[in-house]
């Protein structure tokens, strides 16, 4: 077993972050199927798997329900299933919907938000909505439920570190105190308006009902007033969440490709989970171009190549294909010393296990594929 | 492609999916536009900027400033877009800061529906067709747009405004939002890509979006970081017997069939998504580039040059 994969033995909970198009899916599920093949009870939960990684683990059409990956498709990958890998792919309007569904007073008010346009945006389209929600599920997950491991694969944020204070910034939003005494009702000028349209002689009103209409405000007015009750509520869940994600038997896994965009973000958010008192199981540099030339010696010329080809009597010994291998292990090894220098400073700025992932032939697609992933991790 | 030549287009929108090279290719194609002389805004729309910073310039910041000579960035944000918008009504900076109490306006960015898309689409479409001295401020605008699924969010707004707001001066913005957007004359989306599953699906999907759900003139594809078949089956059978030869053979054979390996592969996805998507496809190759910076993009600007 790898340094990451048995730094995360002792953890139920594993939360994959990096920024976006590293490969976050695929090593969330490589993690929980590793726990299954020691004999766990493992689920995998995640936001966006590609199709063919999808149907490998049973989720083709599922959302927000956890499904069993079935004994076959072990089989057929020729591994043997000790233990139980569950998947499920995280809705999260659902997710949302429960969440008010759990916190409203009455069938009444959770109606009344539900079908509010204004709850649409903020359930659907908020910046955050979904980092919340995949926190949200997460807890819900590891206090409701026996799984030995819960891996969550979490969404592909343009910054990782959004992941960490969506529930903060939402319900900083929900509860923010100035918006909701300006919208409150106000009797004004012998009618009953929103205290906003008396501010700045009505400039605000006028500029903001320009793009909206006045019914929108009218709108985010009443989802406030319905909301209010449920903010307390919202607001000791969001800070159990918390709570759960500093506990020693919770592990964030960074994942980092070589690039430097990428390492840049892995460090960023590496020194925010410390700053927070999160624990760091490991770090997963991955996609990384193998050094194939660590000799201090200067790279083969053609000729050399040329040579070595001869004497190897391959039926090779061309000197144009000399020339074209002599370029090809040259821009090989750009590619390599640029991820070697960038690894480098990704472990320099990083604790916990460090585990590095050669740039695979293909595509994972498939339990042996994620397997494979496994044994790098 | 119908219409004129991509770069004689007013206004060229980039996106696709996030790490594709969205932003290279947009300083790319400001490049070429500039070496023939044009006067170009690169736009960025509320990101961490990318496109200054790989022209070798400062980021510019919410105020247009010349990066390179013909070139300007800028990065369009919403809370700047509204003050510059509140002020347009306003007037008064003093009053406007009056009335738009910060926090207020955080707040109401976030709630209400469409708010932010539209002032940061307005301002770049404002600047595409915007005139100065009695022609046009810019030759051409690049907007190097938000990854796939927000930058449908962002070119539907007009659509979406036309389809709910009854009349009004919003009503008259969307309508001459919508039409330079659709218009093949002045403008055109081309997506970036690269040869890899996720990007592919998505390139797919977002075509499928451009055609059916944002009308945008579609211009050409662009196949990012395309490694080359440089090898033959027969070289490739070769070079397996060799792997593990003694240096330097061994470690050539071996950087050989992962090239070989990698060029392969994206051969396959490059070949679904020629299939799927019926646009002229522009092939930008895999460089081999220690850092990531100017010398990248003159370099796809190079091979831009003979495509566009």
């Amino acid at each position: 077993m790898g340094a990451l994969l048995k730094g995360l033995s002792e953890k139920r909970i594993a939360v994959v972050v990096g920024s976006g198009g590293v490969g976050k899916t695929t090593v969330a599920a490589a993690i929980a199927l590793s726990r299954a093949r020691e004999g766990g009870r493992a689920l995998v939960c995640t936001i966006d798997p590609a199709r063919r990684l999808a149907a490998a683990l049973g989720l083709a059409s599922l959302g927000n329900v956890e499904t069993r990956v079935p004994a076959e498709a072990f089989e057929k990958a020729g591994l043997a299933a000790r233990g139980e890998l569950h998947a499920m792919m995280l809705d999260v309007k659902r997710t949302w919907d429960d969440l008010i569904a759990r916190h409203a007073p009455d069938e009444v008010h959770r109606d009344r938000i539900l079908k509010s346009r204004i709850y649409q945006q903020v359930s659907g389209a908020l910046a955050g909505s979904q980092e919340y929600m995949a926190m949200e599920k997460l807890y819900e997950l590891a206090t409701e439920r026996d799984y030995d491991l819960v891996v969550l694969d979490t969404p592909p944020t343009a910054h990782a570190l959004d992941f960490l204070e969506a529930p903060d910034r939402i319900l900083d939003f929900l509860g923010n105190d100035t918006a909701r005494l300006l919208l409150a009702p106000a009797v004004g000028a012998g009618r009953i308006g929103l205290r906003l349209f008396q501010l700045g002689g009505g400039y605000v009103a006028k500029t903001l009902s320009r793009f909206t209409g006045s019914d929108v405000l009218r709108d985010v007015a009443e989802f406030m007033e319905n909301f209010q009750g449920m903010y307390e509520g919202f607001k000791t869940r969001a800070a159990a969440v918390r709570g759960m994600l500093s506990k020693p038997d919770v592990g964030f896994v960074l994942v980092s490709s070589p690039s430097p965009l990428s390492i840049d973000e892995a460090l960023f958010f590496h020194g925010h989970l410390r700053a927070q008192a999160m624990p760091v199981a490991g770090v997963v540099a991955n996609r990384v171009t193998p050094d194939l030339w660590e000799a201090d010696e200067p790279l083969p010329s053609a000729a050399n190549l040329a040579a070595a080809l001869d004497a190897a009597k391959a039926g090779l010994g061309d000197g144009e294909l000399a020339r074209r291998v002599a370029r090809t292990l040259a821009e090989h090894q750009v590619f390599a010393r640029a991820d070697a220098r960038e690894l480098r400073r990704l472990r320099g700025g990083t604790t916990g296990a460090h585990v590095s992932v050669p740039r695979l032939g293909s595509d994972v697609h498939d339990l042996a594929g994620l397997a494979a992933l496994g044994s790098w991790l | 492609m119908d219409g004129p030549a991509l770069l004689d287009r007013r206004l060229l929108i980039v996106t696709g999916k996030g790490g594709v090279g969205k932003s290279t290719v947009s300083a790319a194609l400001a490049l070429v536009a500039a070496r023939r002389g044009k006067r170009v805004l690169v736009a960025e729309v509320n990101v961490q900027e990318r496109v200054a910073p790989l022209l070798g310039a400062p980021p510019a910041g919410p105020v247009a400033r010349e990066a390179v000579p013909g070139i300007f960035t800028v990065n369009v944000d919403p809370r700047h877009a509204l003050e510059e918008y509140g002020l347009m009504v306003l007037r008064y900076r003093a009053l406007y800061q009056a009335v738009f109490e910060n926090r207020l306006v955080k707040f109401f960015l976030r709630v209400i529906p469409a708010l932010p898309e539209t002032l940061m689409l307005g301002k770049i479409l404002y600047e595409a067709r915007v005139l100065e001295g009695g022609r046009p401020r810019w030759d051409m605008v690049v907007v190097d747009a938000p990854a796939t699924g927000h930058a449908v969010q962002l070119f539907r707004v007009p659509a979406a405004l036309l389809e709910t707001v009854p009349r009004g001066p919003m009503r008259r913005d969307a309508e001459w939002m919508q039409a330079l957007l659709t218009d093949p004359q002045r403008t055109a989306l081309s997506i970036v890509s690269l040869p890899e599953e996720m990007p592919v699906s998505e390139t797919i999907d977002l075509d499928a979006q451009v055609r059916e759900v944002l009308h945008i003139p579609r211009g050409p594809l662009f196949l990012n970081a395309m490694p080359d078949a440089r090898f033959l089956p027969e070289e490739r059978e070769g070079f397996e017997g060799l792997q593990h030869a003694p240096s330097p053979l061994g470690p050539a054979a071996r950087a050989a069939l992962l090239q070989a390996e990698r060029a392969e592969q994206a051969e396959r996805h490059a070949a679904r998504l020629r299939s799927a998507v019926d646009l002229p496809t522009v092939t930008l190759p895999l460089l081999a580039l220690d850092r990531w910076g100017r010398e990248a993009v003159e370099c796809i600007a190079d091979t831009l040059e003979v495509h566009v």
